[in-house]
């Protein structure tokens, strides 16, 4: 019966390249893919009116090219040029602020849900700590009670020891009595 | 002239194709020579490790992104689209003036009379104004529509922080109820060998 080693315990060739690998990777994340995460989610949140403006400005530009190209004695004449002009930028212009803004929106709910993604992960791995350290004391606290059990089981085969050796010389010493 | 294992066969750690136990030329494990010199970090007490990284993953979070993520929140109620599109239509219908107002002095008035200027005047004004509603309006409804889908976006998101936040109490209310339990064991596990000490004590001393 040997006493136990710590050096039977260390963890194997395989659980060491394992961490290794793991954290490797993880401080990888963090220094590449984090920082980038971060830049996406103030991007989508700063560029929301760049996004709407640049639409905004193309749906223009297209529309006064097309409608404004040709300005020709007839349409400086005819009564209703100028409000159908109206008409026709204000339309084009609020379909290019809906494209800009539900894109900056889109921007911004998905690099929200990205971020939650990994704060989920984050939970799990605390609610795995938990786990893990909870673990590891009931095991310790069963250990150490398993140390007083057994000086008490000691004791008691002792007690038990002295009982059956006096129950004996009792009988011994009765025994040669009657004889 | 290596022969290839089983075990380097299943490990993945050759260049398929190739016949167990037939010798091959080239390197037989892929990447395996390199994987010392990568420098990785030694990793003495993982537990420990992973407990700082998530505690710091999760103040990296709410550095990070609670801020962005109550931004969002708060843009239920948005009104970009009804407000733009107000100043769209306002800012259009003088444009749609200035360009009118250029052209009739390029083409020297057009030849137009005092009363087609004035009904020309006038139908701008009505456009710009029907304009105005229409744009307004399709905005409204526009706008509805985005916040509509950003809460369905933000429940959705909220399911999975409540998921998460009732799976970690969940861990917290099993590990609770373990220790407890275990508690309970050890002190009447140590109570019954206490007991068995004392009467074989007893038991030594009474004879």
């Amino acid at each position: 019966m040997s006493k136990p080693k710590q050096s039977d315990y260390k963890a194997s060739a395989s659980e060491k390249a394992n961490a290794s690998v793991a954290l490797a990777q993880k401080n990888y994340f963090d220094d590449v893919y984090l920082p980038r995460q971060i830049q996406m989610t103030e991007n989508a949140f700063q560029d929301e009116d760049t996004l709407i403006e640049t639409a905004e400005g193309r749906a223009n530009a297209d529309t006064m090219q097309t409608l404004t190209s040709n300005p020709n004695r007839n349409a400086v004449a005819s009564v209703n040029t100028e409000a159908d002009l109206a008409s026709a930028l204000s339309s084009m212009v609020a379909q290019g602020t809906d494209q800009g803004y539900i894109g900056a929106r889109g921007d911004q709910v998905g690099s929200i849900k990205a971020a939650n993604k990994m704060m989920s992960d984050t939970q799990t791995g605390l609610s795995r700590i938990a786990k893990i350290e909870g673990t590891r004391d009931l095991s310790i606290a069963q250990a150490n009670l398993n140390k007083s059990l057994g000086f008490m089981k000691g004791v008691t085969n002792i007690g038990k020891g002295i009982a059956y050796r006096a129950g004996f010389e009792q009988g011994k010493g009765e025994d040669e009595g009657i004889g | 002239m290596a022969v290839l294992s089983t075990e380097d066969y299943y490990m993945g750690m050759t260049s398929a194709p190739i016949a167990l136990g037939s010798d091959v030329t080239q390197p037989t494990r892929r990447g395996s020579a390199n994987f010392d010199q990568l420098n990785l970090p030694t990793v003495e007490n993982p537990d420990q490790v992973f407990a700082d990284i998530t505690r710091e993953d999760y103040a990296s979070y709410i550095n990070n992104f609670r801020g962005f993520e109550n931004r969002l929140l708060s843009k239920t109620d948005d009104t970009t689209l009804i407000d733009r599109g107000r100043k769209t239509a306002a800012t259009q219908a003088k444009t749609a003036a200035e360009i009118q107002a250029r052209n009739l002095e390029r083409y020297g008035g057009g030849g137009l009379s005092q009363a087609q200027i004035q009904q020309q005047q006038r139908s701008a004004q009505r456009g710009g104004q029907l304009s105005m509603a229409n744009t307004v309006n399709n905005a409204r409804i526009r706008q509805r529509d985005v916040n509509q889908a950003l809460l369905r976006d933000l429940i959705g998101i909220g399911q999975g922080v409540n998921s998460s936040a009732l799976g970690g109490l969940a861990t917290a209310a099993q590990g609770k109820a373990s220790r407890d339990a275990a508690f309970k064991n050890a002190k009447s596990s140590y109570r019954s060998g206490l007991v068995n000490m004392g009467t074989s004590i007893l038991a030594a001393f009474a004879l």
